[in-house]
């Protein structure tokens, strides 16, 4: 892949509850596999993956994958700093999966540091027979929190393209929340935080 | 490569004060549990001070011994995988992250780590004969040289 195609590089977080199938979807949306034994996440994995965006331009998305597991609740916090959009994900076979989607919010919103960062709710695991969570109360809790919202599985692969696809889309709609990699890095540097420094908040660019 | 990402991640300065704190504070009473201990060996093991990575791992082999549960296990040893990785001893390394691989075999994360492990001992190895093979060179141009002010 040639670089110069890149249009930008961006942060994505996937968190949840242990065990809802985050590193599953993740493994989905980059290598297209499905592991039945899947391990549990030590720590935080990595995975790199390009897509297209509107037109001929490219997105590198740089993809953290934490682990739910409480004994990594202490490290996982750090990698909250500068995403540009998230993936909470929730078991649709699992209430209590559901459930902890209040507490995940309130995490994001400590330790995030873009607050205009796009966020995505996935339900996941619609292949599976017993059902705890339904569609609508899926819906409607992505609603309140307005996020983005869709129901998948990691098995079947349903629902797991969009899910990336349609959170890149909205960030790149996002005007302020990601910078072009093409302009040389030193500039988008200074726009980062204290964009209006320069023009006191009333220039228009 | 994947891992890479992993190796090239640092701790921020103010969590690995935070735990250490926490550390400390324990100490001082004389109870150090074992989460507070791996909390800040994790931090420690992705400090930017070579100081602190031995410290990180002298925690972890600690907490490694006194452990008899798989997945705490598992845990460990990746990170002091991960840690002699950041220090760049390689061989260290990659015993860690093969005693991941004997309890979880198709552990993606550990594969990733080990590819990257083995990627750099290969490299370091072409190095190393490199500079053997320029030192021979060298040599052999000091002997031509010698013959050479010999007939002289
Ligand atoms: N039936 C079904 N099983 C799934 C699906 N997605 C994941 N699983 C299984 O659920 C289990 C947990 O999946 P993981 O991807 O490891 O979950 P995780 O959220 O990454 O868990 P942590 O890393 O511990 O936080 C594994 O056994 C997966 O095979 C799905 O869509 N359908
Ligand atoms: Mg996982």
């Amino acid at each position: 892949m040639d670089d110069q195609d890149i249009l930008t590089t961006l942060k994505i977080l996937i968190i949840g509850e242990s065990g809802v199938g985050k590193s599953s979807l993740l493994l989905r949306f980059t290598d297209d596999t499905f592991d039945p034994e899947q391990a549990s996440t030590i720590g935080v994995d990595f995975k790199v993956k390009t897509i297209t965006v509107e037109g001929n331009n490219k997105a590198k998305l740089a993809i953290w994958d934490t682990a739910g597991q409480e004994r990594f609740r202490t490290l996982t916090p750090s990698y909250y700093r500068g995403a540009q959009g998230v993936i909470l994900v929730y078991d649709v076979s699992s209430k209590q999966s559901f459930n902890k989607l209040d507490a995940w919010l309130n995490e994001l919103e400590t330790f995030a540091t873009k607050h205009d960062l796009v966020k995505m709710l996935v339900g996941n695991k619609i292949d599976k027979e017993r059902r705890e969570v339904s569609k609508e109360e899926g819906l409607k809790f992505a609603r309140k929190h307005r996020m983005l919202f869709i129901e998948a599985s990691a098995k079947t692969k349903e629902g797991v393209q969009y899910a990336f696809e349609e959170l890149v889309e909205k960030i790149i709609q996002t005007p302020g929340l990601w910078e072009t990699d093409k302009q040389g890095l030193k500039l988008s540097e200074n726009a980062s935080d204290g964009s209006y420094s320069a023009c006191g908040g009333y220039c228009v660019i | 490569m994947d891992a890479e990402a992993i190796i090239n991640d640092y701790v921020s300065a103010e969590d690995l004060k935070k735990y250490e704190q926490l550390y400390i504070n324990q100490e001082k009473r004389g109870v150090i549990n074992e989460k507070t201990h791996f909390d800040y060996a994790l931090c420690l093991v992705r400090s930017k001070y070579t100081n602190d990575i031995r410290k990180g791992i002298a925690f972890l082999q600690d907490i490694l011994q006194k452990t008899n549960d798989d997945q705490s296990r598992r845990d460990y040893l990746y990170f002091l995988a991960v840690g002699y990785t950041k220090l760049k001893e390689y061989e260290n390394a990659l015993q860690y992250i093969k005693m991941v691989q004997s309890l979880q075999p198709e552990n993606h994360q550990a594969l990733s780590m080990e590819k990257y492990i083995k990627k750099k001992l290969t490299h370091e190895g072409l190095m190393g004969m490199a500079i053997i093979g320029g030192a021979a060179l060298a040599v052999g141009g000091l002997v031509g040289l010698g013959v050479a002010l010999a007939k002289k």
